[in-house]
C-alpha cells in the first residue's frame, strides 16, 4: 500500500491533540485533504463527521428530475413518475409490454413505444425479475407510480401509519405552538436557517423533550434548556405540555389477527417456514430492510419499488453557522455559489518512500514489452516492505495552495512510548502495539513557494518531464539506503514551482511490530490580507469585519497522521530469506 | 516528485494534438472516432468506430475528450437497438478527464466529465453517466443505467454507495493530468 497522509479534525474537542496514531479511534479522527472543509471565520478545519447538513433539493436518481420539497412528502421520498427499482437485486426496471425474451442472446426487451399490447409489466434486464409474477401489471404504460402508489397506500400497515399520524398530529401541533412561544429555544443553530423542514423537526424534538420533561418520581427532572437561564423557571409553563391528554390510540386491526393480512408473523409464518425447501423463498434482509418500510418475509411477494429520492445538501460550520457548502440548485450540476474546502487553505501533502519508487520505476522498465500494465501488484508491495531493525528514507512532498509563499515547520507529536514501557504490568504485547520507531525530520523552517496559475499543469511538459539535470538533490539522496548520508537526506531536498520536498528518515527497531505510523504537527505562517481565497466568501456577506486588514503575518497549525506502511518482523524476514 | 510511467516509445504514435495511440489497439473505423487529445489508447484496446449507423454519410461513432484513458484490453462498442423493427447503432459520446480501467467493456451512450471507471468493469448499453461520478473496479452496470452526477457506483449490478466529495471534480482532473505528463515514452535501446 502507498504510503498515506491524513489530516486532522478535532470536530469541535476542546482538545486540539489528537489521539496516538495506533489507536483504533485515530481512523476517525483523521480525512482525506479533499474531503475536508474550513471555515474562515473560526479559522478551523471542519469534516463530513462535524458539519451541518441541510437538504437544499432533491432529486430522482434515475430520471434525474428536481422535486419540489413539497411534493417530496406527498408522495413519501419516492419518484412518481416512471421510475421503479427491482425488489430483487435493486436495478432499475423497464416497462415492457409482453414476456421479456428469454433467449441469452443480449437483446434489450423491445421498448414499450415499439409494440403496445397491454398488459403492461415491469422487467428486470439484470436479474430477469417481472412484475407479472406477483400480480403487477398495468393496462397502459403510463402513471404507473400513481397506480402503484394506490398499492401501497391501500396497505395494512400504511393505512395504520395514516392512522397513528393522525392520532398524533394535535398534539404535536400543540406542542410545537408552545415551543415555539416558549422560551429559547434548544435548537437555536438550526432554526436560522428557515427551511420547511425545521418547523416539523421542531416539533418532533418539542414531542420528544415533553415526553422526557415528563415528572417521574425519584428521576432527576430532564431539562433541554439547562443553558438559558428563563428556562429554570418554566416549570409551570411545562405543565401544559406534560399531561397526557391524548385519547387511547386504536388500532385498525387487532394486532393479533393482522398476520393474516400479509403484515406478517404468527402462525401463518409459522406455516411458511415449515414448508420451505429452498432458503431462497425467503427475501433476503437487505431486500425487506432496505427496500421498503414492511417487507415482506416471501421472494415472491416482494413488490416493485419506486426510487428512493436523493438530495443535495449545503453544508454549515457546527460552530458559527456559516455555509461552507451550497451547491447550485440545478439536480445534475457539479458547480457550487461557496464551496470552502480546506486544499484551498491548507498545504497537500504526500509521503513517499524512496526505495519502493526506484523499485517500481525498475520493474516497470523491464516489464516494458510484455504488458506494460501495473507491473505485478504483489512484486509492487514488496518492493515497499520495510524490515524491522532498518532504516529507511521517506519523502513528503508539501503544495502550497495559497498566493502568497508559506513558511512551513514540520514536528513529530511524541508517543508516550517510554512511559508505557515503564509500566510494570505493560506486557510484551503492548510493547508489540506501539512500534518503537524514530522519525527524524528537518528541525528548521522551510518555505514553500506560492501557487501561480501559471504553474497548472497546462505547460506540463516542463513540469514532470524525466528531468535528467535535476537529479542532483532530489535523486542524489535516494540512492542512498541505510544509515549514511543522513546529513544530506534530512532536510529540504527539491523546491519546484509551489512544491517543496522534504526527506525525512525512519529508523526502525529490531523488534518492531505493526506500522509506521505517526502523528506529525504542520504549522504554517502566512499573510492574511492575502486577498484570493475569502474572494469565495463574497457572496455570504461574511467578510465585513475581515476588510480592512492592514497585513499581518498568521500562523495556522494542524495534525497529520503519515502512514509509511507494514514494518516485516524480525521473524518473518529471516523465514522469507531463508526461502531463498 | 510524480514517479513517469513508462510506455515502449516504439509501441505508440503520438498525434499533432498530444493523443497516444498504442500500435497494439484496435481501431476500427477511425475516420468515424474522434480525439479530443492528450488522450491515452491502451494496448489491446478496441474501439469500435466500425459500428455505425446504417445511413449513408459521414457520422462520428465514438467520441473521446481531452486527458482521457481507455485502459489496457478496453472494448468500447457503440450501443444498439431495435426501435420501429430497425437494428441501428447509436454513437457514444465520452467527455474530458475520463479514465477507463483495464479490461473493461463500455457500450454506453453518454459518459459526462471527470468520470472514473474501474478495472474490469461492464458498462451496459445506453448506460448515461453525469460529471464526476465514480464507477468502482469489477462493477457490472446493466443497461440503461443512469448514474447521477458525483455519484460512486459499485456490485453487480451496479448500485449508488456513497456521495462523492465537492472537490472530486478538481481531483480528477489533477489526476488526469499528471498521468498524462508521468506518461513517458522509454527506449531500452537508448539506457
Ligand atoms: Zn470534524
Ligand atoms: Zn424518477
Ligand atoms: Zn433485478
Ligand atoms: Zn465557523
Amino acid at each position: 500500500m502507498a504510503p498515506s497522509v491524513l489530516y486532522h479534525c478535532p470536530c469541535l474537542s476542546t482538545s486540539p491533540i489528537p489521539p496516538p496514531p495506533h489507536l483504533p479511534s485515530s481512523s476517525y479522527n483523521f480525512h482525506l485533504l479533499h474531503t475536508l472543509f474550513f471555515c474562515e471565520e473560526c479559522d478551523a478545519v471542519r469534516c463530513n463527521r462535524c458539519v451541518s447538513i441541510e437538504v437544499s433539493s432533491y432529486y430522482c436518481p434515475n430520471c434525474l428530475f428536481e422535486v419540489p420539497s413539497a411534493s417530496v412528502r406527498a408522495e413519501k421520498n419516492r419518484c412518481a413518475r416512471n421510475c421503479f427499482m427491482c425488489p430483487n437485486c435493486r436495478n432499475t426496471l423497464s416497462v415492457v409490454p409482453s414476456d421479456p425474451p428469454d433467449t441469452g442472446d443480449m437483446r434489450l426487451p423491445i421498448p414499450a413505444s415499439a409494440l403496445n399490447g397491454p398488459p403492461f409489466f415491469l422487467y428486470c434486464n439484470h436479474c430477469r425479475w417481472d412484475s407479472a409474477q406477483v400480480g403487477i401489471t398495468f393496462e397502459k404504460p403510463t402513471g404507473l407510480a400513481a397506480q402503484l402508489q394506490k398499492h401501497e397506500d391501500s396497505a395494512p400497515d400504511s393505512l395504520e401509519f395514516e392512522r397513528l399520524k393522525e392520532h398524533f398530529e394535535p398534539f404535536l401541533r400543540a406542542s410545537s405552538l408552545s415551543a415555539s412561544t416558549s422560551t429559547g429555544h434548544p435548537t437555536a443553530h438550526i432554526s436560522s436557517a428557515a427551511h420547511s423542514h425545521h418547523l416539523h423537526a421542531n416539533s418532533i424534538t418539542a414531542a420528544a423533550s415533553a415526553a422526557l420533561a415528563r415528572d417521574i418520581p425519584g428521576v432527576g427532572k430532564y431539562n433541554p434548556l439547562a443553558r438559558s437561564t428563563s428556562a429554570r423557571g418554566g416549570i409551570t409553563k411545562d405543565k401544559s405540555i406534560n399531561k397526557d391528554e391524548m385519547a387511547e390510540y386504536r388500532s385498525r386491526l387487532d394486532i393479533t389477527k393482522a398476520s393474516a393480512y400479509g403484515t406478517g408473523g404468527g402462525e401463518i409464518d409459522v406455516e411458511f417456514m415449515k414448508h420451505i425447501e429452498d432458503i431462497g423463498e425467503v427475501a433476503s434482509l437487505e431486500q425487506r430492510w432496505l427496500n421498503s418500510w414492511a417487507g415482506p418475509l416471501k421472494t415472491q411477494e416482494l413488490k416493485p419499488l419506486r426510487i428512493p429520492l436523493r438530495s443535495k445538501r449545503s453544508k454549515r460550520c457546527p460552530a458559527c453557522t456559516h455555509i461552507l457548502i451550497k451547491p447550485e440548485q440545478k439536480a445534475q450540476s457539479v458547480r457550487y455559489k461557496i464551496k470552502l474546502v480546506a486544499a484551498t487553505y491548507l498545504p497537500a501533502i504526500t509521503a513517499s518512500l524512496p526505495h519502493a519508487q526506484r523499485h517500481t520505476a525498475e520493474l516497470a522498465k523491464k516489464s516494458l514489452g510484455k504488458s506494460t500494465s501495473a507491473a505485478n501488484d504483489d512484486e509492487k508491495n514488496a518492493a515497499s516492505d520495510m524490515h524491522a531493525g532498518k532504516t529507511y528514507l521517506f519523502q513528503l512532498a508539501l503544495s502550497n495552495p495559497l498566493y502568497d509563499p508559506i513558511q512551513v515547520r514540520l514536528s513529530v507529536q511524541r508517543m508516550h512510548v517510554s512511559t508505557a514501557a515503564a509500566k510494570e504490568g505493560a506486557s510484551s504485547t503492548e510493547k508489540a502495539r506501539r512500534p518503537p520507531f524514530a522519525v527524524s525530520l528537518p528541525t528548521s523552517t522551510f518555505s514553500v513557494a506560492a501557487y501561480a496559475e501559471a504553474w497548472e499543469y497546462d505547460d506540463d511538459d516542463e513540469m514532470f518531464g524525466l528531468d535528467d539535470d535535476d537529479d542532483l538533490l532530489g535523486r542524489g539522496g535516494r540512492d542512498l539506503e541505510g544509515r549514511s548520508g543522513k546529513a544530506k537526506t534530512v532536510g529540504v531536498l527539491e523546491k519546484r514551482a509551489n512544491t517543496t520536498l522534504v526527506g525525512g528518515e525512519v529508523v526502525i527497531g529490531k523488534e518492531a511490530r505493526g506500522n509506521v505510523k505517526f502523528n506529525m504537527l504542520v504549522s504554517y505562517t502566512y499573510r492574511s490580507d492575502d486577498p484570493a481565497p475569502s474572494e469565495s466568501n463574497d457572496g455570504e456577506g461574511i467578510s465585513t469585519k475581515m476588510a480592512p486588514k492592514a497585513p499581518e503575518i498568521k500562523t495556522f497549525a494542524f495534525y497529520t497522521v503519515v502512514d509509511l506502511g507494514h514494518i516485516i518482523p524480525r521473524e518473518e524476514s529471516r523465514v522469507a530469506e531463508s526461502d531463498l | 516528485m510524480e514517479q513517469p510511467i513508462y510506455y515502449s516509445k516504439a509501441e505508440y504514435i503520438e498525434t499533432d494534438t498530444g493523443n497516444k495511440v498504442s500500435r497494439r489497439a484496435t481501431i476500427a473505423g477511425p475516420q468515424n472516432i474522434i480525439l479530443g487529445g492528450k488522450t491515452v489508447i491502451s494496448s489491446g484496446a478496441i474501439i469500435r468506430g466500425d459500428l455505425r449507423r446504417t445511413n449513408p454519410g459521414h457520422a462520428v461513432v465514438i467520441s473521446l475528450g481531452r486527458y482521457c484513458l481507455v485502459g489496457e484490453n478496453c472494448v468500447m462498442r457503440p450501443p444498439y437497438k431495435t426501435y420501429r423493427g430497425n437494428f441501428n447503432y447509436y454513437p457514444m459520446k465520452i467527455g474530458d478527464h475520463v479514465h477507463i480501467g483495464a479490461n473493461t467493456v463500455v457500450e454506453a451512450a453518454i459518459i459526462g466529465n471527470h468520470v472514473e471507471i474501474g478495472k474490469n468493469c461492464v458498462i451496459g448499453k445506453f448506460t448515461t453517466i453525469k460529471d464526476c461520478a465514480k464507477i468502482a473496479d469489477n462493477t457490472i452496470v446493466p443497461p440503461n443505467t443512469v448514474i447521477p452526477a458525483l455519484s460512486l457506483f459499485a456490485g453487480s449490478p451496479g448500485r449508488f454507495m456513497e456521495d462523492l466529495p465537492e472537490s472530486t471534480q478538481e481531483i480528477v482532473e489533477a489526476h488526469t493530468k499528471t498521468y498524462y505528463t508521468r506518461f513517458q515514452p522509454f527506449d531500452p535501446r537508448e539506457r
